[in-house]
């Protein structure tokens, strides 16, 4: 399906700005690992203090790439491993047999930071919370896809964060990790707007024998990597997935 | 009963992440929640855990007279002082 990308915003590994992130596409600059975390100002000080980092670098990219719509625009929240710092602090407690933060346990689900999306800006449109692997950020994308096609929504907003791994489950994790959010606000494909179109294929069984590792490199920054840069098509493959992302002019 | 109050104060500074509120910016005698300090309901239940573990006292959830304890400082050092002894 054709689609055009009205807004992108991203922020992580230093990189917060669209002129960090074109110079990150010409090479100009790299990632950092500096854990600097967008202020929120516009969050009163009550609401923002629950807010953890990686709440902090969903709701930065979301509510700017939403600026214009808020209120009514239905969303796609997606992250590979979700607030796990959170989460894992949980499973500690539990373990402990201590009682466990009521606040930290209500935060901690999958589509937390979408439902503190939805409470801060009074937005009560359909709202997604997906997980998919190392193929998580395309995978938002088709999700977005499907409920502009289905829905006949004229927007969906896509929130991509992963935040660093906590030390205890870095055994399990083969790619290069940077704390970061994007979002992207997706329309169906208008006349002069730049035409997108993302396409996927399941490798076969014989395929999989060939690559028996995850990409090294996170979707989202092959993603930023591509908008930001002059070509017109980018191949990504993954351990389950081929896919192509090109663009052209209407 | 005063130094129980700061540790109190200081408690509910911690436990609820209160940005740039220093204890003497809470007052003895008034509300916490709502008008007073504005605190929420997610605030009293993270509070009540909060005073259970550093007190080891049991709070009735939902009872009325969690809610009077739970009224002020004054009222949470009340509480703690009594379920102490």
């Amino acid at each position: 399906m054709d689609f055009s990308i009205k807004q992108c915003v991203a922020w992580g590994g230093g990189l917060t700005t669209t002129q960090d992130w074109q110079s990150y596409a010409q090479g100009e600059l790299s990632l950092s690992d500096s854990q600097e975390l967008p202020a929120l100002k516009q969050i009163p000080a009550m609401q923002r203090r629950r807010l953890s980092p990686f709440a902090k670098l969903a709701l930065h990219c979301a509510l700017s790439a939403a600026d214009e719509c808020l209120m009514s625009v239905p969303s796609v929240f997606a992250s590979r491993h979700g607030d796990l710092a959170k989460t894992s602090k949980l499973i500690s407690d539990v373990a402990a047999k201590e009682d466990l933060s009521p606040t930290q346990f209500g935060l901690s689900v999958h589509n937390a930071v979408g439902g503190l999306f939805s409470i801060y800006t009074g937005n009560k449109a359909p709202l997604t919370a997906v997980s998919a692997g190392e193929d998580t950020f395309f995978t938002a994308i088709i999700d977005a896809l499907c409920k502009l096609s289905a829905n006949e929504y004229s927007q969906v907003l896509v929130v991509f964060t992963e935040t660093l791994v906590p030390e205890i489950y870095q055994q399990y994790i083969a790619q290069d990790e940077v704390a970061i959010a994007c979002a992207l606000l997706l329309e169906p494909a208008g006349k002069g707007d730049e035409v997108y179109t993302l396409a996927l294929q399941a490798k076969q069984e014989s395929d999989k024998d060939k690559v028996q590792t995850e990409n090294q490199r996170m979707q989202v920054l092959d993603f930023l990597n591509f908008y930001y840069s002059s070509s017109k098509e980018v191949n990504v493959n993954s351990k389950r997935h081929s896919w192509q992302l090109s663009r052209a002019a209407s | 009963m005063n130094n129980l109050s700061e540790e109190v104060k200081q408690l509910i500074i911690e436990t609820l992440d209160l940005e740039d509120i220093e204890p003497a910016d809470i007052d003895y005698e008034d509300a916490l929640f709502i008008d007073g300090l504005g605190l929420d309901s997610i605030d009293a239940l993270e509070l009540g855990v909060a005073i259970k573990k550093a007190y080891d006292v049991k709070i009735d959830n939902n009872s009325d007279d969690s809610k009077k304890h739970f009224y002020s400082v004054k009222t949470l050092c009340e509480f703690i002082a009594e379920s102490r002894t």
